[in-house]
Parts: structure tokens; sequence; C-alpha cells
């Protein structure tokens, strides 16, 4: 079944617009100056969101993830808080706090994309910089090298390899950036995504649209490549021992320094998102939030916006789908890892979304079934499908190692006890299905809600998510308009972050569960 | 190796904040081994690492030869460090975590190299210097982190409990091997155990050897 679904809703679409790139014209759309500018400037703005995003993350990864203090893991999932946060809502969140100082343009978008990013660069660095012997660095000290050398030549080349792969990450997601861009960005942050866009909505030129998808593909495709290569040239990387280290003298101020940064850097967006919320040009207001719920403040005039009572209605169905079916489809993928190298296989492919960005993919999914003479965008499944795709890779991605942690001993056991198969089966992986199942489910649930790359290219105009509501109101003029798209995306704040803080929790639990019960 | 000045070890009050035991005082003269044995927790390590440079002293002093390293860094000392684990670079191959000493101190290259696969004979590894540092059994990688610590030509060498990792019949062994080398590198050397049977080993019928209760 999953493999039906990827061949269906995947494959196809990226067959279709493999069809529409081969044509008459492709040379010439080639050789069009037009997507290989926009591909130079997203390269530069996607090396400077990098940069910034790897000078504030790193000491972020080192503090948060090495050191032992009250809190920790508390700051530790705060610095996780952005990378779950829709774009639409960190761009907005991002006009509110530095809009007047920094306008629109290339600052406020690799502030934004930094932002948007800090996660990635905590994870992952951090992840390898807790398994380094912080006793190699002593030894290396013992032998003569001065603190600088001591982390130039043992802490960074263990490193290197998780901050190349981070690095390739991030510049991915700015270089493939939709929300922000459109939101918060000028002529010199233009990305290929939104020239898709553009392409395929505004000028109705699918075959350009086509091969700007394509450029960057190659471009994410090559990036990845790079990092996948990085990866491989980890040493020592089978240490599974964490070396926490406790803050003495000098290094528990910065230990200080960086967890109290971490908190501002985190919140202040939100804050300020907050804030723009109950605040007019009149003092303090519940008018925007009293918006939300009502049909005339900010439908006026002639420009279709959606009520956004409706627009919160869809998205969760939207999203209720795509959890649904992401956890079927990412739980049986991550489940046919355990059955052998085809398998394995196949949950690889399953990845496969990760590295096609959300306009190819809805360009894709909009070329096979999105017009005669199959047009599915009226029975709104499109939306819930693709969501469903670009969550399958995360689902599978937290599945799997839980499912690997079962015992499957235990299958044996229950056998030799007399359960029938698919009942040792059950015995074996079902707890750990049922914990990963719904984790799974709702991480989807909060990927649907906050996407806005796919949906804009799917979502029906009279049927837009809250995403796209929030992101049709920054594109209006007025304090109206603003205040309500903050207070929607207040409340997109507060639903995602739960749901992610839910399946944290189930998470735990279901690890501790299946601890006391081995 | 250098002239062989002793160690001296002068009301030395060790601990993190506060003194976790009373002042202690001794010397080590070159070419010999004091033991430190004691029960887990009772300092032995930090008190190694006091001596190091790794942890700050909270008073006393430390002296080799004329030159009191007290208040030096860890990396000026020129006290060189074995722990219980080998703690061996894992992105440097047995040669070159051998050469990184002699590199610190500004040797090219080329030359670290030979000084590496030099102690590496003396260590009985002079075949095994090409190897990545994963295809190490235990003993082995103790004797690679031994030379290692040995080619920065320390004034003093620590031992951490160096031989607790490893199985009866090769720490019996290694203990023979470290002590011929520390005698030939003539240079006073400190073994924290909590063997008493490994302490008397490291220091019976030596000249100098003498061991410590804590």
């Amino acid at each position: 079944m999953p493999a039906i679904f990827l061949v269906a809703f995947l494959l196809i679409p990226l067959a279709s617009l493999a069809a529409q790139i081969i044509g008459p014209g492709t040379a010439g759309y080639l050789f069009d100056a037009l997507p290989w500018q926009v591909a130079g400037l997203a390269a530069v703005q996607a090396a400077v969101s990098t940069a910034l995003a790897l000078t504030l993350g790193l000491p972020m990864a080192n503090v948060l993830t090495r050191y032992r203090f009250p809190g920790r893991r508390w700051a530790l999932a705060l610095a996780t808080v952005p990378f779950v946060l829709p774009t639409v809502v960190v761009a907005l969140a991002f006009r509110a706090l530095l809009g007047g100082t920094l306008g629109s343009g290339f600052m406020i978008v690799v502030l934004a994309h930094a932002y948007l990013n800090l996660a990635v660069v905590v994870r992952i660095v951090g992840a390898r910089w807790v398994t380094i012997d912080p006793r190699t660095v002593t030894v290396a000290r013992t032998l003569g090298a001065d603190t600088w050398t001591a982390f130039r030549t043992v802490t960074w080349p263990a490193l290197r390899p998780a901050i190349a792969s981070a690095a390739a990450i991030v510049f991915v997601f700015s270089f493939t950036s939709l929300g922000v861009v459109l939101l918060i960005g000028d002529a010199s942050t233009r990305t290929l995504e939104a020239l898709v866009l553009r392409q395929t909505s505004v000028l109705l030129d699918f075959q350009a649209a086509a091969v700007s998808a394509a450029i960057q593909a190659l471009v994410v495709g090559s990036v990845l490549l790079w990092a996948a290569r990085q990866r491989a040239s980890t040493v020592g990387g089978a240490a599974r021992d964490f070396f926490l280290i406790r803050a003495r003298g000098g290094s528990r101020l910065a230990v200080g320094l960086v967890a109290t940064a971490t908190l501002v850097i985190v919140l202040a967006p939100v804050l300020a998102l907050v804030w723009a919320s109950v605040r007019s040009s009149g003092g303090f207001t519940l008018a925007w939030w009293s918006g939300l719920f009502g049909s005339n403040t900010i439908d006026a005039g002639s420009t279709r916006i959606g009520s956004p009572l409706a627009a919160m209605g869809r998205s969760v169905a939207f999203a209720l789908a795509t959890g649904a079916v992401a956890a079927i489809v990412g739980g049986l993928a991550a489940m046919s890892i355990l059955t052998g190298r085809i398998g394995r296989a196949f949950a690889l492919a399953t990845a496969l979304p990760l590295g096609i960005s959300a306009a190819t993919l809805g360009l894709g999914t909009l070329l096979a079934y999105g017009r005669p003479p199959l047009d599915l965008r009226a029975t709104g499944l499109l939306v819930p499908i693709a969501h469903a795709l670009i969550a399958v890779p995360l689902v599978v991605a937290v599945a799997a190692p839980t499912l690997r942690s079962a015992d499957p001993r235990l299958v044996t056991v229950a056998a030799s006890l007399g359960a029938s198969r698919s009942r040792a089966w059950w015995t074996g992986y079902g707890p750990a299905m049922r914990t990963v199942m719904v984790a799974a489910g709702g991480l989807a649930c909060a990927v649907s809600l906050g996407e806005f790359g796919a949906a804009s290219f799917l979502a029906r105009a009279d049927g837009p998510t809250v995403p796209l509501v929030i992101a049709r109101l920054l594109g209006r003029p007025g304090e109206a308009s603003f205040g309500v798209a903050a207070a929607m995306a207040v409340v997109l704040v507060i639903m995602t972050t739960t749901l992610v803080a839910a399946v944290d929790r189930g998470g735990d639990r279901g690890g501790d569960r299946g601890g006391t019960r081995v | 190796m250098s002239d062989g000045a002793p160690l001296q070890v002068t009301d030395l009050v060790i601990g993190y904040g506060s003194p976790l035991r009373e002042p202690l005082s001794f010397s080590v003269q070159p070419g010999s081994v004091l033991a430190i044995v004691g029960p887990s927790g009772c300092g032995k390590s930090t008190l190694l690492a006091t001596i190091a440079g790794i942890t700050p002293a909270l008073s006393g002093s430390v002296t080799i030869g004329d030159r009191n390293v007290t208040s030096l860094p860890v990396n000026e000392r020129k006290i060189g460090m074995v722990f219980q684990e080998a703690l061996l670079f894992p992105h440097l191959n047995v040669r070159d975590n051998v050469a990184y000493g002699p590199r610190r101190q500004g040797v090219d290259r080329s030359h670290a190299r030979e000084e590496a696969d030099r102690l590496l004979t003396w260590v009985d590894l002079a075949s095994l210097g090409d190897r990545s540092i994963e295809e190490l059994s235990g003993g082995q990688a103790q004797r690679v982190s031994l030379a290692r610590a040995l080619a920065a030509k320390p004034d003093v060498l620590c031992l951490d409990e160096p031989f607790s990792a490893l199985d009866a019949p090769l720490r019996a062994r290694l203990a023979e091997d470290v002590l011929a080398i520390i005698a030939r590198a003539q240079i006073p050397a400190i073994h924290v155990t909590h063997d008493p049977n490994e302490a008397r080993t490291m220091t019976h019928g030596r000249a100098g050897g003498s061991i410590l209760s804590m």
C-alpha cells in the first residue's frame, strides 16, 4: 500500500514534471538567463543564511547538548521551537519584530532563515558533539596543545562532517525557501521556488516552471550529495556514550550567557507576534482576535481573503487527513525496514520527498492531477496527499528507530508460547508501533498545519489554508490585515507547538514503557 | 626525555572549591614510580589532574627540578598523562596519534613521524604505524597511548589506572613494559590504581619506588 501511494503521488507527478521539461522549447528555457540569475541570488542568500545559522547555532549546540545545568532539557526543547514553526508564521513574526527597522529584503530574510534553521544546527551538530569524549581534548592539552589548537586538531575534525551536514540542510532549506521570501523578501531574495510559483500561477508557463524546478533540483541534489560524502567521512561515529560536562568557573558564565541568549533569540519573534496580535495604532485591542471569528472585519473591499474561521476548519481537516495517511503509509514503510534489504530500499525511497522541494512536488501533482482529464483539485484531496508525502520521511525517521529498538526475541518468545504469527508479531512490535503511529500522526498534523509551498499550488482559490490566508492578509495594506494575520499566526503557533510537544512527550512515555517492559 | 629532574609536590590541597583531603607532600625521583593506591572516590584521579594542571590546585606547589609549574596551564607543564581508556584521536592513524605531541612542539611532519616510529618501537608496535586506531586491541591501544605521551618528551609521566580496562595477563605484561620504559626514559612517574597488588608490582624491587595510600 505505501508503494502504491508513492508511485501514484510521487513518481507519477515527477514523471509528469519530467514530461513537461522534455519538449521543443526546452533548450530555449535552459539558456534563458532568468532562472540562472535567480539561482545565483538564492545561492548567495542561502550561503549567508547558513553562515548566520552556524554562527548562532554552534555555541548553542555546544552548551545545550554538552553542559549539565538546571533547565537544560527545557532550553534544548526551546531551541527546537523555531524549526516547528510554520514559515509564514516566522516571516510574520520577523516583520513584527524587525520590519520597522529593516523593512523587507535581504537582511530580514537571512535572519528569519537562520532562526528557522537553528534547530537543524543544534540538533545535528549537538548530537555529534556530545559523543566526543572531552578527555581527548584534555589529552591534547597535556601533549602541548593550547585551547584553540586542541579545538582545531581534535574537536573540529570530529565535528566537521556533522557541521557540513547541517550546513547543507540549512542551505537547501534557505535556497528553496518560499513563504519567507514571498512575505518579507524583495528582488534580491528571489528563489527558484518563488519563480516556479509565479511561472505556474501568474504566467501559466508550465514548461518554464518545470525547467526552473529542474535547475533547483539539480542544485539541491548536488548539495545533498556533497553532504552525504562528508557524512561518510565521519570517524569514531559508533560512539554511543554521551559526555555531559558540569560547568565550572569561567565556563559557568559562558553557559549562562548562551542559555540566556537562546531564550531571548527564540522567544523574541514569538513575543513580537503575540504583541502584534493585540496592538493597534490606538493601543491595546482585541479587535484582531474578534476579527478571526467575524466575517466583515477583514473581508471588506475587493481583495478576496476568505474567512479565517473557515480556513482554520479547513486546515484542521487537512491536518487530520494528513496525519492519518502519513501515519499509515509512514508506519508501514517503517515496518518494511524490519523485513530485509528490499524493505530497507523501499523505506529509503520514502525519504525522496525530503530532497524534492514543496514547489516541485506541488507543481508535479498539479500537472498530474490538477487539470483535465483528471482534476482532483475540487475533491480537496490534493493538499493532504502532498502534505502526507512531505510528512512521510519524518514519520519514517521517527518510527524506524523505535521499531528497531523493540526486541525481536519477544516475537520468538510469544510464538514459542503458542501465539499465532500475527499475534506474536504484535506482542513484539505492537506497543512500539502504537506509540509510533500516534507520534508520527501528530507530527504529520503539525507539518500539514504550517505547510505553505505545496498548498500554494494545490489549494483552490476559494479554499485556502491558514498559512495561505496569512500570506494573503500580509499582501494587503492596513493594520487590520496585519493584526488579524498575527492573531491567526498565534493560533497556528499554539496548535503546532502543542502537537509537537504532545508527540515528544508521547514518544518519551513510549520509550519508558518499552524500557520497563524489556 | 629531559635530563631527569625530580617531581616535588609540597602541601598540595586538591578539590573543586573545597578541599577533598589534607595537604599532600611527596617527591618522585627520575626513573622511579610512586604508586598511589586507594578506593574509588578518594581523590586519586583529582590529585593527578591537579599535578598535570587539568584541575587547579587550591593551594600548595608542584615543581619539576627547579621549575615551579603550579600556575602554568596544562599545555606548558610537560606532564604526560595516560588514562584508563586509551583516548586516541579517532581521525588520526596510529603513527599520527603518536606524532601529535612533537607536532605541537613545532617539529615538522616527517621528523615527528620518525620520532613516532621510534616510540612505537619502544612499545613493540613498530609495524602498526599505518593502522587505523579502530583496528587495535585494547592492549595495543593502551601501548599507543603510552607512546603518544612519551613522544611529547614529558618531564613527568602520570598514569591514571592505565591497566584497569585490560585482562589480568595483559595487565601484568604491560606493567613490566611500562616499568622498563620509565626506567629507560629516566623521568619520574606516578601510577594511580585501586588495586594494591598492582601498586606493589609497579614499585616492588625498584629503586626509589614507593606507595602512597589515600
